[in-house]
């Protein structure tokens, strides 16, 4: 999203006429999406897809807009997956049920991170979520006690290290049977739509511009009467209420969740897609999912050097466009208006108006 | 009714057979497909699964194929596995292939999430993740579930197993036991901690107290505050049930440098090359089992020169013989039930499913006979006490790192004696 000047009081800017064009365009192409797609393969990449660009809408709101380097984001998602399928498990309460209650869980995991990092700027929040993300790691995986029987299998409290499966599901195996994916790809799509309706409201509001000043220059924020402590904490909640919830959900889809979620790669992955992306850009982390998940998917056939290929992007991506290639395209949009403005000034200049005009 | 007896030596002939009967019409293709962990810590397993497919689909082929149609082998990488990974690739093998069967190796963290995909596209899925939780998961819904099997035993048949060795061997004049203490060391993993606690839950019916158990992180190679324990206190064996082979060889290499007078036992991993040739002599003594692997008798011996001929003196036969025996298995099903099938055709796949169910068959790493209960092979002989019916325990010692293990347990299958480790004062 461009932060082009307010021309008329009361009427869309350029850039939200640009975002709302955007917009009816990706649900068109939403919808139109399963016509399409005949294979359950290509609809379960682009699911995945979904709840990647979800958890890194909601990084890009913590970072990007914020200016808080938490690493914690697959903990809070994970969180609200887990807390989900323990509700479903334990209470035998329906996924639809248990995915809000799964996101409030997320919410306030989060909302004590967050207090945690209130007085850390900097790499010092990243050391501590990084610190509280791996400490929930390790409790999980080092969980051996037996807390419940599952027939003749022991089962921990929190999974252990092999976590939960068939505790629910969405019920759209029962109501479309062999379409059943189509129908999780309506919710997940549904899910990130609202999200991202959400993650543009804040950052439109004055909530967002409070965030933005509190990242840009701290100091003058303050001083100015934002109150760090609760915009701080907002964001780490908000965010956290919308990650929780895809995590909810993509425990729901796969019918499972383990500590794996909670790994290293998959970290870096929703940090990369941010990156390549946009950092601070609205439609970055979708732009970043689209290319990084493509980009994996045309390298499958290449074996060791797949990695490898999505190294060099990410590491492409950062040295010639350090904004993300939304970033980029913002600056040659501006840059293309700026010429065009100056031609037809020059024209101008050229050929003056005929004398009695 | 009749039961299909047959053994791998004839599976070749029995093959043939049908072949050179059926009129091959069609000759296109069969795709066959593998989620094997090609990338990622468990990589050098899925090299070997895939060899084993690899030298089955050869020799299928040689044979006429399935109803004179080739097979045709695809694998997609699952890499640190788990259950979204595992699907995705599963799911894009049928998709792209439309493979009618899934041949995995084993992958971890899954959920076993694989039996899901195979139902949901009427597809055959055998798999040797060794988990209880496959039987679990197909008594839920039989039906839904008709086209899974497990091609070996359960990893719980390791814990009353273990310990059913340990007594036997301490009722003998070769070990005298110095107390009644074991020390349990499982990894966080679903494999690793479902035989620690079968260990730890039958320990006090074979006579034996839990004096520690501590579970380490996966994968891991630090083992120093786990060894200064077990020097503080030291029981009668220690049962390492983490499974990987690098971090097995660095716990005997870190344990020699003060040893105890302890046995140690360890899961799975001494069974690969890696563990000698990390551990060197460190590993001369190590007593380990497998519920599935080649047996090293005649009958094996000429897949095993087959696999290391074709893939090297260093290649694991006793893990790509899995999926070796697995492929060999639902070849001849496939056959017998007049095709292959195809996803989403679930009469024939209930076919090919049925004659999987109802055949007994003899590879080169014992006996496959599924248990009707959880569609997972029985184990010999904690579990069936006829060797014919069951896939064999075997338990193996490393005796000298230079030359492949030897099979000391169950006695019917032991080609030489356990012999007392050499840190032992």
């Amino acid at each position: 999203m461009s932060n082009q000047p307010v021309s008329r009081p009361n009427s869309p800017t350029g850039s939200a006429k640009t975002d709302l064009a955007i917009t009816v365009v990706l649900i068109a192409i939403a919808i139109a999406l399963p016509f399409f797609v005949d294979s359950r393969y290509v609809m379960g990449q682009i699911v995945l897809a979904l709840f990647y660009a979800t958890i890194a809408s909601q990084w890009n709101l913590l970072f990007g807009f914020s200016g808080i380097f938490s690493l914690a984001q697959m903990a809070i998602f994970a969180f609200g997956g887990y807390a989900t399928a323990m509700i479903c498990f334990y209470f035998g309460w329906n996924v639809w049920a248990a995915v809000v209650p799964g996101a409030v869980g997320a919410m306030i995991f989060s909302l004590a991170v967050g207090l945690a990092c209130l007085r850390l700027t900097g790499v010092y929040v990243a050391l501590l979520t990084l610190a509280i993300a791996q400490t929930m790691y390790q409790l999980i995986v080092t969980d051996t006690e037996c807390f419940t029987m599952v027939g003749s299998i022991c089962r921990q409290f929190t999974g252990g290290a092999v976590g939960f499966a068939r505790f629910g599901e969405l019920g759209t195996r029962a109501l479309l049977k062999g379409q059943w994916l189509v129908g999780n790809y309506a919710i997940v799509a549904t899910l990130f739509a609202i999200t991202m309706l959400f993650t543009y409201a804040i950052i439109k509001s004055p909530i967002g511009l409070a965030f933005r000043a509190l990242k840009d220059n701290p100091g003058y924020a303050v001083a100015r009467g934002v109150n760090r402590f609760q915009a701080q904490l907002l964001v780490f909640g908000i965010s956290a209420f919308f990650t929780g919830l895809a995590g909810g959900f993509y425990a729901a889809h796969f019918q499972a969740i383990g500590p794996g979620i909670l790994s290293m790669s998959q970290l870096m992955f929703i940090i990369a897609v941010v990156v390549v992306g946009g950092v601070g850009t609205f439609w970055g982390p979708l732009v970043g999912t689209v290319i990084l998940v493509a980009a994996d998917e045309l390298m499958r056939e290449a074996g060791e050097f797949r990695t490898f290929g999505l190294g060099i992007i990410i590491a492409l991506s950062i040295i010639l466009m350090p904004k993300g290639l939304v970033g980029r395209l913002g600056d040659l949009v501006r840059w293309s208006r700026k010429r065009g403005q100056a031609a037809h000034r020059e024209k101008l200049a050229e050929s003056p108006a005929p004398a009695g005009e | 009714m009749l039961q299909g007896v047959i053994g791998a030596g004839a599976a070749g002939t029995l093959l043939a057979n049908i072949n050179s009967t059926a009129r091959a019409q069609d000759t296109t293709p069969i795709p066959v497909g593998s989620a094997l962990p090609m990338s990622g810590f468990a990589a050098a397993d899925g090299i070997e699964f895939k060899n084993g497919l690899d030298l089955a689909a050869e020799e299928i082929n040689a044979a006429g194929g399935i109803l004179g149609r080739p097979i045709e082998i695809h694998v997609e990488d699952t890499k640190e596995m788990g259950a979204d990974i595992v699907s995705q690739a599963m799911q894009r093998l049928i998709d792209r292939f439309s493979t009618p069967v899934l041949m995995n190796g084993y992958n971890v963290g899954t959920n076993m999430i694989e039996m899901d995909i195979a139902a949901d596209n009427d597809v055959i899925m055998m798999h040797y993740n060794t988990l209880i939780s496959h039987n679990e998961k197909f008594k839920t819904d039989p039906d839904r579930y008709y086209g899974c099997f497990q091609g070996d035993p359960p990893e719980y048949w390791y814990g009353p197993g273990c310990l059913n060795f340990l007594k036997t061997l301490s009722e003998g004049d070769k070990w005298k036991a110095p107390n009644k203490k074991i020390a349990i060391i499982p990894s966080a993993n679903e494999y690793s901690i479902v035989i620690a606690n079968a260990i730890r839950d039958k320990a006090t019916e074979y006579g034996f107290e839990i004096s520690l158990f501590e579970t380490v992180p996966f994968p891991t190679n630090q083992w120093g505050p786990t060894l200064a324990k077990l020097r503080q206190d030291p029981p009668a064996a220690i049962i390492v049930t983490h499974f990987l082979p690098q971090d097995l060889a660095q716990f005997m290499v870190q344990f020699l440098a003060q040893p105890i007078n302890s046995l140690v036992y360890m899961q799975y991993g001494p069974s690969l090359p890696a563990f000698r040739e990390i551990g060197g002599e460190a590993v001369n003594g190590v007593i380990y089992s497998t519920v599935v692997g080649c047996l090293p008798d005649d009958f094996s011996k000429p897949f095993r020169e087959a696999y290391r001929a074709k893939f090297g003196p260093n290649s694991a036969y006793i893990t790509g013989s899995q999926t070796y025996d697995g492929l060999w298995m639902w070849a001849i099903a496939a056959a017998i039930a007049g095709g292959p099938s195809e996803p989403f055709n679930k009469e024939q796949t209930q076919k090919v499913a049925a004659a999987l169910r109802r055949n007994v068959y003899r590879g080169v790493n014992g006996t496959y006979r599924a248990d009707p209960a959880g569609q997972s092979t029985y184990c010999y002989p904690t579990q069936v006490a006829d060797p014919s019916l069951g896939m064999p325990h075997q338990f193996l010692q490393h005796q000298d790192y230079k030359t492949d293990p030897k099979l000391i347990a169950p006695a019917l299958y032991a080609t030489d004696s356990f012999v007392l480790p050499p840190w032992f004062k």
